[in-house]
Order: structure tokens, then C-alpha cells, then sequence
């Protein structure tokens, strides 16, 4: 199967760096997914959820404020400010992660009114794990 | 011949201080680490921002009539206000660390004067700023807490007023003096000029790839909103690297201090066993004529 190798960067260090097989990126004119091969692109991403299609079909969720990505036909790197991702282990990990995610949600709502759809996502993407 | 007990006193005085530089060592030397692989992953963050502005500047540069007129890259050939951040230790005991920085930014300040430039002074790190303080130079503002435990929220706070006031051109130009992490043993000075950009290193040659076409309003855009984040990344990155180099610092100055102290302790032994020595003597002495006098 065709995969992309994604990175995602934030100030304090890499959170993903694997490949994965399809990634949909919150686009600052709207929500974009991107496959391999997709044509090369650079474009600024807004607060919102990036979904990961992992190679063994699982969804991961990571919650960021701002962002950058540079897409090219293999990779795809995207430097963010602030991110969250909502995963772990068990059921604290995942509640600890959730938690985390609604205190940066909450920092950028002031700047950010459609911000209230992004809640429900990071909602449901814990759901999901649980 | 001094006391004996003055002298003894004064071993464990130094012995003391030794054992406290020691453990400060140690202390630096696990902040170090720390301090050091939090710098580390955040260079990675470093490179691929660089890349990314080139590129979008690159390309606004080459095809664009007239090249990028955002000014934030625009040279400003008769500068009148000039941000100087520094970032200094909020503690001292690390050696010459802060007083390189201030000697720095005395310097640039009296460049600038010369040329008639005023200079807006903004402070980060308590002994910095103390120290213009005393010396009554004036300062804008200044945050004495942020250089121990830097922090991106509140970097971003403080280097924004710099950003929006270049934008708005009320300052021409913004430097940020710190001294970061060169190795264990050394630390480097950074005096970098972070507005304007320069563009100088942007080269049309690798940008011209296949890339998507994006409206040329858009890149603009994108470029407004790049700079932000690269000039709060800067001043984000000053302050992290200028602690891994503060811990470095303050290892190294603990390390001499110890072996000071030893050196010390050593020599206080042997003036003290010399002290014992005429001590012993002068008593014999006066024992032995104390017996010659009764024959």
C-alpha cells in the first residue's frame, strides 16, 4: 500500500514522525485531506484537528493552534505552535490528554470564534479510543 | 602565628563552601542535560521553519514585480528606533555568562548612539536588569522571571510589542543579545539582528519546484503570518538555549570553586600543622627551661 511519511514539529520537539497512509489537515480556507502523491503545496493551517490514518487503519487525533504545512509527493511536514495529541494507553492517559487539549482549546478560543466545532472532535476522537 | 583555632575554624568554613559549590555542580550539571535535549528538539522545529520561510520568501522575491514589500523584509536605510533585547540569568555565581551579555549590549547601545539611533532597551533575566538599573540606563520594560523557566506563552507576550510596533514602524530594526550553548565548556555570544529579515539568503534556484500554485495575496498573507511566529520562535529559542548555556556556565564556575576550595583546604592543613608544630615546640621549650631553672 502507498504510504506518506508525515512529521508533525512544535517548538518543544517532534510529537509524530511515522508513515502513515492518508492525513486530513485543518486548511485555513477549510478542511483538506492529502494522500500519497498528492501535488506539492504549502499552505497555513488553522486551530483544529489533524486526523491521522495510521498504517494498521487506526485514527489518531492531535489537536493544534496554529500551523504550517509544506506537502510534497512523499512527505508531508507540518510545524505547529501548540499541539495536543489525544491518545494514550488507558483510560487516565486518554482523559489526561483530553484534558489537555480542552485547556488549549480554551486559550485560543478568545482568538477563534469557530472554535466550538473543534471541541466536539477532540470529544468524539477520545470516545473513539475509550 | 595565627590561632589554632582560627585556623581550624577556617578549614571548616572552606570545606563548607566546597561541599555547597559541589552540589551546585551537580544540580547544573542534571539542569544541563535537561535544558540541553529540550534545545536539541527544538533546533529540528528551528531548521524546517527556516526552510519554510525561504521558500515562500524565495519565491515572493523571484516572481513577484518589485519583490516582497512586507516590512518585515525590507532593509531600513535610516534606522530611528532600534529594539535591543538582551536575556540574561536571573542568578548569578556562572562566571562572566551575564556580564558578557551586558558587556554586549553596552556596545551596540554606543554604536547606535553614534550614529544617532535611539534605542529602546527591553530586558529579560534579573541580573541584567538590575544592572542597567543601577547604572540608571534607561529601559522600555523588562521581565525578570522568564529566563529560569522560559516559557512560549509569555515569550510570545513579551517579543510581540516588538513585532507589532516594527510593524506598525515604530521601531526600525530588533536584536536579541543573548549567550547560548556551545559546548559543555564553552558558551557563544549571539548578538542576532531578527527584524528585518534578511533577505540575502533566499535564493530563487531551489524554489522553483513543483509547486501548487498559490495566489500571490495568499503568500503574502502566509508570509505575514510566518514572520510572527519565526520572531517569537527566535525569542523563544534565545531563552532556552541561553539557559543550557547558564547551567553550562554555572557547572564550569562550581567546578573551579571546588577545586579553589580544595586548594584552599590543602594549604590551610599545612599552616595548620605547621601552627600545632611551633605550638608543641614552644611548649617543650618552655617545659624544658622551666627544668633548667630548677637545677
Amino acid at each position: 500500500m502507498d504510504k506518506l511519511k508525515l512529521e508533525i514539529l512544535t517548538p518543544n520537539g517532534e510529537i509524530f514522525n511515522d508513515d502513515v497512509v492518508s492525513v486530513t489537515l485543518p486548511g485555513e480556507e477549510g478542511e483538506f485531506g492529502v494522500l500519497p502523491h498528492h501535488a506539492s503545496l504549502s499552505t497555513l493551517l488553522e486551530a483544529g484537528v489533524i486526523d491521522i490514518e495510521k498504517e494498521d487503519k487506526s485514527v489518531e487525533s492531535i489537536l493544534i493552534n496554529w500551523g504550517v504545512v509544506q506537502v510534497d509527493e512523499a512527505k508531508v511536514i507540518v510545524l505547529v505552535e501548540g499541539a495536543v495529541a489525544i491518545r494514550g494507553d488507558n483510560e487516565s492517559d486518554i482523559a489526561n490528554a483530553l484534558e489537555d487539549a480542552k485547556q488549549l482549546i480554551n486559550d485560543i478560543a478568545d482568538a477563534n470564534p469557530a472554535i466550538a466545532s473543534v471541541s466536539a472532535k477532540i470529544e468524539s476522537a477520545a470516545q473513539r479510543l475509550l | 602565628m595565627a590561632n589554632l583555632k582560627d585556623i581550624q575554624r577556617q578549614i571548616k568554613s572552606v570545606s563548607n563552601t566546597q561541599k555547597t559549590t559541589r552540589a551546585m555542580k551537580l544540580v547544573s550539571t542534571a539542569k544541563l542535560r535537561r535544558a540541553e535535549e529540550l534545545a536539541r528538539r527544538s533546533r529540528l522545529y528551528a531548521a524546517k521553519m527556516n526552510q519554510v520561510i525561504a521558500e515562500i520568501a524565495g519565491r515572493i522575491k523571484c516572481n513577484k514585480v518589485g519583490g516582497i514589500d512586507n516590512r518585515c523584509f525590507i532593509d531600513i536605510e535610516n534606522p530611528k528606533m532600534i529594539d535591543i533585547v538582551f536575556v540574561t540569568a536571573d542568578k548569578g555565581l556562572c562566571g562572566g555568562f551575564n556580564i558578557q551579555t551586558i558587556k554586549a549590549v553596552k556596545k551596540l547601545i554606543k554604536e547606535y548612539k553614534s550614529k544617532n539611533v535611539k534605542v529602546r532597551l527591553r530586558g529579560i533575566g534579573k541580573k541584567g536588569v538590575e544592572f542597567f538599573k543601577y547604572n540608571e540606563v534607561e529601559m522600555f520594560d523588562s521581565v525578570i522571571d522568564l529566563s529560569s523557566k522560559p516559557d512560549k506563552e509569555r515569550a510570545d507576550e513579551f517579543i510581540m510589542t516588538s513585532i507589532e510596533d516594527y510593524k506598525d514602524g515604530k521601531i526600525d530594526g530588533l536584536h536579541i543579545i543573548y549567550n547560548g550553548f556551545k559546548n559543555m565548556m564553552t558558551q557563544e555570544l549571539h548578538v542576532s539582528t531578527i527584524l528585518p529579515v534578511d533577505t540575502e539568503q533566499f535564493e530563487c534556484g531551489d524554489v522553483q519546484n513543483s509547486m501548487l500554485e498559490i495566489e500571490a495575496q495568499d503568500e503574502e498573507h502566509m508570509l505575514d503570518s510566518l514572520v510572527n511566529r519565526y520572531v517569537e520562535y527566535a525569542m523563544y529559542y534565545a531563552l532556552i538555549d541561553s539557559v543550557a548555556a547558564e547551567h553550562s556556565a554555572r557547572m564550569q564556575a562550581m567546578e573551579t570553586a571546588t577545586t579553589n576550595a580544595k586548594d584552599m583546604v590543602k594549604s590551610l592543613n599545612i599552616k595548620f600543622n605547621k601552627a600545632r608544630q611551633a605550638a608543641i615546640t614552644t611548649e617543650l621549650i618552655e617545659i624544658i627551661s622551666g627544668v633548667e631553672s630548677m637545677k
